[in-house]
């Protein structure tokens, strides 16, 4: 097989010119990180429990959660993005289209994509594993809906960052909901993080409908008192990450929303 | 005519160090029925200019008025009568043209069936009905630029800002769309600010033209009269006898002249000219073939882009 070095050289250069992109540095560094953090911890944890009940249903319970914030986040940023994509920012805000009503419009398709999402994952669950998301009961709803709040919050965040610095940040749209993962204790209780860990993990309030999701499935009543903390919490963090959105987008109308196309 | 939009002493600033002023104080207005073309060379403010009208730049500076309302304090109100089409935007692909269109339908109040029954037509008008159901992905560029047409004004708007509409077209279907935005202002009402590179469309389509340059407006009248500012009317005559006595009454009035071969180009004013073939007649000079060149705006344009090289 005759190979030109040189056009070989010329690929490899087309490529690694592109590292200094955050989004090819977050591929390198961000999502290893990640793993090891998420599943580094949660096999400590379960390395150290003789005999946890339940153990697949708490991870495949805790894994669906996890889809709920996840969608709650990406349903947001994720449809801001298409626009760039589609460079079609700039005619759907030159319409008389108001910002809070494209907010509402995006949470609305956002809800019904979540609902076939879990459907979805709940039946795969069901068939595969033979587990029973439910066995959580009643408690599944509220719960979704908590996760599903700080999921528009971080959505909020990185829309945030994203309609302001545009399409070199857009895997913010992606990694945001990552970074508080380890932090919210998805797979394992709060205590198998250090102390410090710890402090942050009880500040956000997904940390309370897992532990409180744990505790259902140990055979506990409704942690009603983890629902009303997270719920505060939810309600400063998606005033906090609205008013964040809202400041960045007029920010971004002073540099114009064209740049972003 | 009533006024339907004035900005008044509008500027930009891009932050930075220095500051760059990319609009610095333009005044302006735009009257109902009046298609009004805003010209420069790049980067003299134009797309910022419209980028600031529609709200999707802040301005550093000034006011937009639109029917009498601040665009600033009532945008969603006042943006109901006003569209927008590029060449430089497009729709999402895919999305049918159809999918798309009621998508922007609601987005202006109206409902399903209302926007059929104002888009088709549209559709129709420039040839593209036949794509109604397919993505807008399989669309050609220069179709892609109709859509953006038909979305811009099947929602019947009383002002339409087109950022070089025909700037990706063959020249009959540049033509065609001009006669549409003709058609519009005739048998709607409809308002157009029209930015384009093609000095002949303004020429042809546009009341009246401002011309920016850094920021600044530095004409605001008729394409013909600008033109007509920086340019005379270029006399060309084939004589194959008596040059020198048609030089000679050139120069004895004062014209500038170029000979070429056979071929005399003489520059002088419309009015100027019967007097001078009259004298060329009197004179014995006998010539076997005659154009008549006006004025036009490429020539205002190709002045105000030396100057600003010159400047530079």
């Amino acid at each position: 097989m005759n190979m030109s070095w040189s056009r070989i050289k010329g690929v490899f250069l087309r490529y690694f010119y592109t590292l200094k992109d955050f989004h090819q540095l977050s591929d390198l560094f961000y999502w290893p990180l990640v793993d090891i953090l998420l599943w580094g911890l949660t096999s400590i944890w379960i390395q150290h429990q003789n005999n946890v009940p339940n153990l697949p249903l708490i991870l495949m319970t805790a894994l669906i959660f996890w889809q709920v914030t996840w969608r709650g986040a990406i349903g947001i940023s994720f449809n801001l993005l298409q626009e760039f994509w589609h460079r079609n920012l700039v005619n759907l805000f030159s319409t008389p289209l108001k910002l809070s009503e494209w907010i509402c419009g995006t949470l609305l398709l956002g809800f019904c994509k979540l609902f076939a999402s879990i459907a979805f994952g709940i039946l795969v669950v069901y068939l595969l594993y033979a587990l029973n998301v439910f066995t959580v009961g009643w408690a599944f709803i509220p719960f979704a809906a908590l996760l599903f709040m700080f999921g528009w919050s971080v959505g909020f965040l990185s829309s945030g960052l994203i309609i302001y610095w545009g399409n070199k940040v857009e895997m913010f749209a992606w990694m945001m909901p990552f970074l508080f993962a380890p932090f919210s204790a998805v797979f394992y209780p709060v205590d198998v993080l250090p102390w410090w860990a710890q402090g942050i993990a009880w500040c956000l309030p997904t940390t309370y409908v897992f532990e409180g999701m744990r505790q259902i499935l140990a055979g506990g009543v409704f942690p009603w008192s983890y629902f009303w903390i997270s719920l505060a919490l939810n309600c400063v963090f998606i005033y906090l990450a609205i008013l964040f959105f809202q400041t960045m987008f007029k920010k971004s109308l002073v540099k114009g929303l064209a740049r972003l196309e | 005519m009533p006024i339907v939009l004035s900005a008044q002493d509008l500027k930009k600033v891009y932050p930075g160090d220095p500051p760059v002023h990319a609009v610095n104080g333009v005044t302006f207005e735009l009257k109902e029925r009046e298609i009004l073309g805003l010209l420069g060379p790049n980067g003299s403010g134009k797309t910022t200019t419209i980028q600031m009208l529609m709200g999707t730049l802040s301005h550093t500076a000034g006011s937009i008025i639109y029917f009498g309302k601040d665009l600033t304090e009532n945008r969603s109100e006042v943006m109901q009568h006003v569209a927008f089409a590029s060449t430089y935007t497009s729709l999402p692909w895919l999305l049918t043209l159809a999918e798309n269109l009621e998508v922007f339908g609601y987005l202006y109040g109206m409902n399903r069936k209302e926007s059929f029954a104002a888009f088709e037509p549209l559709l129709e008008r420039f040839g593209i009905i036949d794509k109604k159901n397919h993505r807008v992905s399989t669309l050609s560029a220069g179709q892609v630029t109709r859509l953006m047409l038909v979305k811009a004004f099947f929602i019947k708007p009383r002002i339409v800002l087109l950022d070089e509409p025909t700037a990706s077209l063959d020249p009959d279907i540049a033509h065609d769309i001009c006669n549409f935005i003709l058609e519009q202002r005739d048998q709607h009402g409809v308002s157009i600010l029209f930015t384009s590179h093609k000095m002949e469309e303004v020429m042809a389509i546009c009341d009246r033209a401002i011309f920016l340059k850094q920021g600044k407006i530095i004409a605001d009248d008729t394409p013909r009269k600008l033109a007509k500012s920086v340019s005379t009317f270029k006399l060309k005559l084939t004589i194959p006898d008596g040059m020198k006595r048609a030089t000679a009454l050139a120069e004895q009035r004062g014209y500038k002249y170029v000979i070429e071969h056979r071929s005399l180009e003489i520059m002088l004013e419309e009015e100027n000219i019967p007097p001078f073939l009259h004298a060329l007649s009197h004179a014995g000079v006998c010539y076997v073939g005659i154009k008549i060149e006006e004025p036009s705006l490429e020539d205002f344009f190709l002045q105000i882009a030396r100057k600003e090289k010159k400047s530079a």
